[in-house]
């Protein structure tokens, strides 16, 4: 298969020279294939968000080597920078992210905007990504006039319009009810199944990362353990993240 | 405890405050600027020979305070939303709400009082500063005023202690009655207003109708006089007003719905970052645009009369310089300028007779200037043919002889008759020099020399024939105009420029959120900075444009007083 992301021995420390340095991530490495679910789990404090701002290439590793689709993210700087964010990641946030003052349908449109794709191609391709993820008929309201489930949609919309190499999760369940999460998590495994849409997750919550292929669990800035699903039904791999999280706060 | 506390959140934001203290400063500043001139009624009545000119400063009083209280309007409202969220944690962790309120009502009025206090003291600086400026920069002469006016200091002061003292009651009521979780929220932001399409089309008519109203009665001034000034002053500021809050906003919706336009780059996010400003900045906008017309109309004025000065004494003389007996001065004399023509005229008179040769002004012809019907200066030259044969033409030469000699006939003779006459000639010497202003002292100095050398001479009316002090007489005459136009652009653009900063920046917070969203999703830098470039140059371009055009409508009120100023300085001529 092919490897679409690289990590090879990725460090992170804060902190500048006079400082007291903090080791965020103390020498990380795992690779994502091609059209995988993967979840990456731990405490808070853990390291995870620092991973995923690096994965987001929004940070810069102390050390280490980071590949997203062929390319080394950590010698990217500038206009470049940007234009492979544009290209090769979608991002969906807890907090959403979209911008209040821009429609649905105008929110999804932006990456494709900056892209310099045509007009009528960014409706068309607005319409589809709209249909795939039901949110059609809200296309034309204010984020502000829509709930929690369906901005997250439509910020699901945004980062998929472009096609991107992978798509990044950021506790993409963290700010919705029950039924919202479920309901998100059903499409984005849908997405990955039949699209073959590769889908990189970062949670603290056992629930969400039930739908990933495989958990790579990190405490305290380094892999702890890492745990595939397999056959095994969800409610069952359900468990198993339960138990090793018991053993993780140990 | 609880003052420690507030204290630090003071510091911690210190930023926020000081973009907020700076804007309280800079509105009584300039407020104090405005009303040094408006309160100095000494320098009002002795500079201007309209008696309405007190008139037009009480209204603009009315329009500053206006635009002041709104002004501290958003500057409080900023405060509030900086500071509830706070005072609200304070009172959740069991502070009592009369101690929150005193607290709030106090560090309202504090920074009130402070900001207008330094305001003041910056009001008396800049006044001052802009004073020496232009009376050296412009070379105006500027009687009873002066940066200090006890008047202004008290007016302003208590024009804003009493605006403070609503503000700070407001907050504190406000502080107590909101449930405290919505001061917690307070600060998320406020749905798009859903506007309907009927209500704007309605509203962009009512503004087109009443910027329309508005400048007809700027055309109509002349005939309906004062009531055309308070019509126009209420239908422009409506007008203004509706221009932001629905044509342009109009005029974006058409823009979005362009997808060549819309759907390039960042141009959506801009439209619409814009759409939502200018409804939530209505108001300052229509501030600004209104500061703008009133200082670009003021500068005009000044720009205008000072533009008079010269042009009114190019209309008075056709020379830069005439001397008397000119035999009487030597070539050193005259190298002081640099004369590009120089005429002379001999003279022999007897008892009753002024002799000419007149083959001296075949070769030269006498230049002089002459109104016409439509009261345009037009320049005429005068042979000696015609000099012999018209009267009035001989008159021009008359204005410019001694007295002794403008009562005696003329006689303009050949050349060989003239050299033939008995007694000795003397010279009338007319002289133009290649730049007036650059010779200004030296040409003064002549004309002086003129008066001392030929006694006869009278000062009063004489006086009109050196162009140097007919000069000196209309800038003294127009420089009071001139100075109150300049003041008052300058302080008027500069409060302008500080509205829209202080709305800018202190909105700066939600679009540092907004602009690291799109960074995020991949936005080049570049791109966002021309987004930020576009949106502020057109939050200042179209206030910009619409004061411009109000300026083209009022100035028909100072036109009457510009292209025919005869009228009213008029007797002279």
């Amino acid at each position: 298969m092919e490897k679409i992301v690289t990590v090879n021995e990725v460090k992170k420390t804060y902190g500048k020279g006079n400082q007291k340095q903090t080791q965020a991530l103390k020498g990380i490495s795992f690779e994502v294939e091609k059209g995988e679910f993967v979840g990456i789990m731990g405490a808070s404090g853990s390291g995870k968000s620092t991973l995923l701002n690096l994965l987001a290439t929004l940070d810069k590793p102390t050390d280490g080597k980071i590949r997203i689709n062929q390319a080394d993210v950590t010698k990217l700087s500038g206009n470049k920078l940007a234009d492979f964010r544009s290209r090769e990641i979608g991002f969906i946030f807890q907090d959403f992210n979209l911008l209040e003052n821009l429609t649905a349908a105008e929110n999804i449109a932006v990456p494709l905007s900056l892209q310099g794709v045509k007009g009528k191609d960014i409706h068309r391709r607005v319409a589809e990504v709209a249909k795939r993820l039901s949110i059609d008929s809200i296309l034309n309201s204010y984020p502000a006039q829509i709930s929690g489930g369906q901005k997250q949609r439509v910020a699901a919309a945004r980062a998929l319009i472009t096609q991107p190499t992978i798509l990044l999760g950021d506790e993409p369940t963290g700010a919705l009810d029950s039924n919202s999460a479920r309901d998100l998590l059903d499409t984005m495994e849908e997405l990955n199944q039949k699209d073959q849409v590769s889908i990189l997750l970062v949670t603290h919550d056992p629930f969400s990362a039930s739908y990933c292929q495989r958990i790579l669990f990190i405490k305290d800035g380094v892999i702890y353990q890492e745990v595939k699903r397999e056959n095994q039904t969800r409610e069952a791999f359900y468990r198993q993240i339960l138990s090793i999280l018991g053993n993780l706060e140990q | 405890m609880l003052l420690k506390l507030s204290l630090t959140g003071i510091k911690e934001r210190l930023r926020d405050y000081i973009v907020l203290f700076s804007g309280l400063v800079m509105a009584s500043g300039i407020f104090y600027m405005f009303e040094s001139l408006a309160t100095n009624k000494a320098f009002l009545e002795n500079n201007s020979m309209i008696s309405s000119v007190v008139l037009i400063f009480h209204l603009g009083t009315v329009l500053l305070s206006i635009i002041t209280f709104v002004y501290i309007l958003y500057a409080n409202s900023f405060l509030m939303t900086m500071r509830q969220k706070d005072y609200a944690m304070f009172m959740m962790l069991g502070a009592k709400g009369r101690k929150i309120a005193q607290l709030i009502f106090i560090e309202t009025f504090v920074v009130g009082i402070g900001a207008t206090l330094v305001g003041t003291l910056l009001g008396i600086g800049l006044s001052s500063i802009v004073q020496q400026l232009l009376v050296q920069q412009l070379a105006i002469k500027i009687t009873h005023f002066t940066a200090v006016n006890t008047s202004a200091v008290v007016f302003t002061i208590i024009f804003f202690a009493v605006i403070f003292l609503l503000a700070a009651l407001v907050n504190a009521m406000t502080i107590v009655k909101k449930p405290i979780l919505n001061l917690l929220k307070a600060s998320e932001t406020p749905l798009p207003a859903n506007r309907k399409f009927v209500t704007l089309i309605l509203e962009v008519l009512a503004g087109i109708l009443f910027l329309g109203i508005g400048y007809f009665m700027m055309i109509q001034v002349t005939n309906l006089a004062f009531l055309a000034l308070v019509v126009a002053l209420v239908t422009i500021i409506l007008g203004t007003y509706f221009v932001f809050h629905s044509i342009l906003i109009f005029v974006l919706d058409i823009l979005k719905r362009h997808d060549s336009i819309a759907l390039k780059n960042l141009n959506n996010f801009t439209l619409s970052q814009l759409s939502f400003r200018i409804q939530d900045y209505t108001r300052i906008l229509s501030m600004v645009a209104m500061l703008f017309a009133l200082a670009l109309g003021a500068i005009t004025v000044g720009l205008g009369f000072h533009n008079e000065i010269m042009k009114m004494t190019e209309a008075t003389s056709a020379y830069d310089l005439v001397l008397n007996n000119g035999q009487n001065f030597s070539a050193s004399d005259l190298k002081q300028i640099n004369a590009t023509s120089d005429a002379i005229y001999q003279q022999k008179e007897d008892n009753d007779t002024v002799y000419y040769d007149r083959a001296q002004f075949d070769q030269t012809p006498l230049r002089t200037k002459e109104l016409t019907m439509s009261r345009q200066a037009k320049k005429v030259a005068y042979t000696g043919e015609q000099l012999a044969n018209d009267v009035t033409a001989s008159d021009q030469l008359r204005s410019l002889e001694l007295p002794e000699q403008s009562a005696k006939k003329h006689q303009f003779l050949t050349s060989e008759a003239f050299a033939a006459l008995p007694s000795s000639a003397t010279e009338l010497r007319v002289i133009t020099v290649a730049d007036f202003t650059k010779d200004k002292e030296a040409l003064k100095n002549l004309a002086n020399e003129n008066f001392r050398k030929n006694p006869t001479l009278d000062k009063n009316m004489s006086s009109m024939n050196q162009k140097v002090l007919v000069y000196e007489l209309y800038n003294a005459l127009f420089s009071g105009f001139e100075f109150m136009g300049f003041f008052l652009g300058i302080a008027f653009l500069t409060m302008l420029a500080s509205c829209l900063m202080f709305k800018i920046l202190s909105g700066a917070k939600s679009d540092i959120q907004r602009y690291s969203m799109l960074e995020k999703i991949g936005t080049r830098r570049n791109l966002l900075k021309q987004s930020i470039r576009k949106e502020i140059g057109i939050l200042f371009l179209v206030p910009g444009l619409l004061g411009v055009t109000h300026v083209l409508f009022g100035l028909q009120m100072f036109k009457t007083l510009l292209s025919d100023p005869i009228v009213i300085f008029g007797c002279r001529f």
